[in-house]
């Protein structure tokens, strides 16, 4: 490779970028958006994850200690919006920027100015969403799903997450149509698609979903705002409208929505986990059809957000059927990791271990999705701690995990240096108790009845409660602990060699020395 | 994708409804995709899973008026 | 080949933008759907009348409990039942008054939406007469009583022995015309 500058081709972009902060501004190359991806996406985890321990240290007592509930209700708000939109979302685009062109073969994202903008977009819709909490009246409160007429209703706090969101969603479609383009036009001559690694055939999916679903969500939240300000009547019930109505449409791009947080994640872990066990992914195909089908199907099961939302029996049956179906495929990929390991010569440094928590956690995420999409039992446990607990299995020992897990398994390829394997595994082990001690007991507060989104409770929750609280202060303390192991490795870690991982076989560690140089795939290289 | 109008003919809609069928399970053989992979084009796949999408729906919808009534 | 591959970048975000704006039009287009569906489907008539069957049986075997609610919502008026609640016979006519007061000196158009409890009373209730089928403008101070006509038909299941009719008043922005014809 010409790690040392010189070729003059006549790049737009040549080597003379500008240096400090300039750089990062104008910059074009997918690796330094990509870098920029993923410490903003941290950043966000650190500041929803603050709210998270507010919520916890509120409810770690029965009876209001420290957040009012109008406050509350805001943290709770903010919690769930900062970390889909501003945390696991952009985490996923980073990792898009760093590894799709690599992984290819090609020299860098199809459209890179407008890549730059769909990365620069992002801090401007955070500092709206965070700032909402100091304007009058506060932060938006109706819950991360912002259902009228509690959001036809608030103040200001609202209008800015409106706002926010639109910005986010045009971030998200300009983010897809990119990494659409360079995987279907700029792959090494060779890289025909059926050998594509699986991490780019999930995020062409997932791309493919954001430009179905982020429009409908542009939409809706557009409806809210000429209803909040311009005298028309999308969902208040007044004027004609029906605010169930937002709940279909909100859904309709919801559930697509928990799909594209989690499609990518089992690109990665299927990535990883071949690595590890040295062998090649079992059934790569039925991968491939299984994620495809998925994303169709998932269009068709949002309303079983919306059990006791008032639907006629057959409306009920119909979600409740379709969604149990679509957790077959699901089902299928477990099956199909598991066959990966099976008598491979596996073995267990942290990328693999997040990558077996993921598999062993997610699926107890998805029985309690079944549980929930079974009509009667979620007449009970709709809206209650027992849906918390089902989403948390799924996003964060699920999304979360895989991208802990991507992080560990490319940064050696990214900085050059390995992270410190010790600390990682205690990383692991500690986010792997905490995260159970956390959430394993709120499937006992939602069965028992306790609601979510209320800054109190009965007595009787009190002792699950605190194990909760007790347990989420020690998660949230453990990703500090990431941060450093990071920090660490990027400042001292050991020299990586090109390929640290023996058992890898995609392009970027078998062509590319370690680390990336700024520019790779200059030439295109011939895959076989 | 391939320019060999020849094996293109050979793509029949018996074809792609496995494809798409073994898709919504998330099993299918290597053989069988690799024989996939060069003879359907991306429109016969769309199209494909479209329709198949509809026809889940319909299936679905026709076993719950059986269960109601 | 350079050349190439940049138009054919271009042809594909032309594509995926067209795409994106169809996706956008079509979140706007479930709103006619969904009213359409509701329509055919006859789940969501609140604001229109029931035609008076010629024959419904009275269930004498049986008292229901109906309890009235009234309730405003961002606009000065003043609504009440003349009574809080009635005792009555299933598939018996029944006949409620409201009153409602502007209480101030604006000229004020509002609607009423009704809402039920238990939530599926609307399948077995028939609507007569009822002043949330039109919309109801107030002149300053003006008080209006008015009536509400139903019906509970014999069907309502056996367990139930109390039903609230609930209605809400909201202010209609001017020049809006009644809810039902949006
Ligand atoms: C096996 C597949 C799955 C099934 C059957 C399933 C089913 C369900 C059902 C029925 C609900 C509604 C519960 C209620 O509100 O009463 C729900 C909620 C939810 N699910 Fe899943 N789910 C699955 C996988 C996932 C995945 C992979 C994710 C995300 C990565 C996810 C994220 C969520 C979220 C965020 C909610 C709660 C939304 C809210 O009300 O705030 N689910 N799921
Ligand atoms: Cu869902």
């Amino acid at each position: 490779m010409a790690a040392v500058h010189g070729d003059a081709h006549g790049h737009e972009h040549d080597d003379h970028h500008p240096s400090g902060i300039m750089r990062w501004i104008t910059t074009t190359n997918h690796k330094d958006i990509g870098t920029m991806y993923l410490w903003f996406s941290f950043a966000m985890f650190l500041v929803g994850g603050t709210l998270a321990m507010g919520i916890r240290a509120e409810l770690y007592q029965p009876g209001i200690q420290i957040l009012e509930p109008e406050l509350f209700n805001q943290f709770t708000t903010l919690h769930g919006l900062i970390m889909v939109f501003g945390a696991i979302m952009p985490a996923f685009v980073g990792f898009a920027n760093w590894q799709v062109p690599m992984m290819i073969g090609a020299p860098d994202m199809a459209f890179a100015r407008m890549n730059n903008w769909s990365f620069w977009l992002l801090p401007v819709a955070a500092t709206l969403l965070v700032g909402s909490f100091f304007v009058p009246g506060g932060a938006a409160a109706g819950g991360w799903t912002f259902y009228p007429p509690l959001s036809t209703q608030g103040g200001l706090g609202v209008d800015l997450m409106i706002f926010s969101v639109h910005i986010l969603g045009a971030s998200s479609i300009m983010g897809s149509i990119n990494i659409i383009t360079t995987i279907l036009n700029m792959r090494a001559p060779g890289m025909t698609m059926m050998k594509m690694p699986l991490f780019v055939w999930t995020w062409l999916i997932t791309a493919y979903l954001l430009v179905l679903v982020m429009p409908v969500l542009a939409g809706v939240v557009t409806m809210l705002l000429t209803d909040r300000h311009f005298g028309t009547s999308f969902f208040n019930a007044a004027g004609g409208g029906d605010p169930v109505m937002f709940q279909h449409i909100f859904w309709f791009f919801g559930h697509p929505e928990v799909y594209i947080m989690i499609l990518p994640s089992f690109g990665i872990v299927s990535e990883v986990i071949p690595t590890f066990s040295r062998k090649p992914l079992f059934g790569y195909s039925s991968m491939v059809y299984a994620t495809a089908s998925i994303a169709i199907l998932s269009c068709v099961v949002w309303a079983h957000h919306m059990f006791t939302a008032g639907m006629p029996t057959v409306g009920q049956l119909f979600f409740m059927y379709a969604t149990m179906l679509i957790a077959v495929p699901t089902g299928v990929k477990v099956f199909n990791w598991t066959a990966t390991m099976w008598r491979g010569s596996m073995s267990f440094e942290t990328p693999m271990l997040f990558s077996i928590g993921f598999i062993f956690l997610f699926v107890i995420g998805g029985f309690s999705g079944v549980i929930c999409a079974i009509v009667p039992i979620d007449i009970q446990v709709q809206d209650t701690y027992y849906v918390i607990a089902h989403f948390h299995y799924v996003l964060v020992s699920g999304s979360l995990f895989a991208l802990f897990a991507g992080a560990y398994y490319w940064i050696p390829k990214w900085t050059g240096r390995m992270y410190n394997e010790t600390l990682g595994k205690w990383h692991f082990w500690l986010s792997m108790f905490f995260f159970n001690m956390t959430f394993f007991v709120q499937h006992f507060l939602g069965l028992a009845g306790m609601p979510r989104r209320i800054p109190d409770y009965n007595l009787q929750f009190a002792d699950f409660n605190m194990i909760s609280s007790l347990g989420a202060f020690g998660f949230g303390l453990t990703q500090l602990l990431f941060l450093y192991i990071m920090i660490n490795c990027i400042r001292s870690g050991d020299k990586a060699p090109q390929k640290p991982w023996d058992g890898a076989t995609t392009l970027e560690w078998t062509h590319l020395p370690t680390p990336a140089p700024y520019h790779s795939f200059e030439k295109p290289p011939i895959v076989k | 994708m391939s320019n060999s109008p020849a094996d293109k003919n050979h793509v029949s809609v018996w074809q792609i409804a496995k494809a798409v069928l073994s898709a919504f399970m998330g099993i299918r053989k290597k053989s069988d995709l690799e024989h996939d992979a060069a003879t359907l084009k991306p429109a016969h796949v769309i199209i494909g899973g479209i329709i198949g999408g509809l026809l889940f729906v319909i299936g679905v919808f026709s076993v719950v008026k059986l269960v109601i009534n | 080949m350079v050349e190439n591959k940049s138009f054919a970048n271009v042809v594909m975000l032309r594509k995926l933008l067209f795409f994106t704006l169809v996706m956008f039009v079509f979140g706007y287009a479930l709103v006619p759907f969904y009213e359409k569906f509701c329509e055919v489907t006859g789940i969501n008539n609140l604001l229109q009348p029931d035609v008076q069957a010629k024959e419904i049986r009275v269930d004498e075997s049986r008292w229901i409990t109906v309890e009235f609610d009234a309730n405003t919502r961002g606009l000065p008026w003043q609504f009440k039942p003349l009574q809080t609640s009635a005792r009555i016979h299933p598939g018996e006519p029944v006949n409620v008054m409201y009153e409602i007061t502007n209480n101030s000196d604006r000229e004020i158009n509002g609607q009423a939406i009704p809402s039920y409890s238990p939530r599926f009373l609307d399948k077995h209730l028939k609507k007569f007469e009822c002043f949330c089928f039109t919309k109801q403008v107030l002149k300053p101070n003006e008080t209006r009583q008015m009536p509400v006509q139903f019906v509970i038909e014999p069907g309502l299941p056996q367990d139930i022995q109390t039903v609230t009719i609930s209605y809400t008043f909201f202010e209609l922005p001017d020049g809006t015309a009644a809810a039902v014809k949006r």
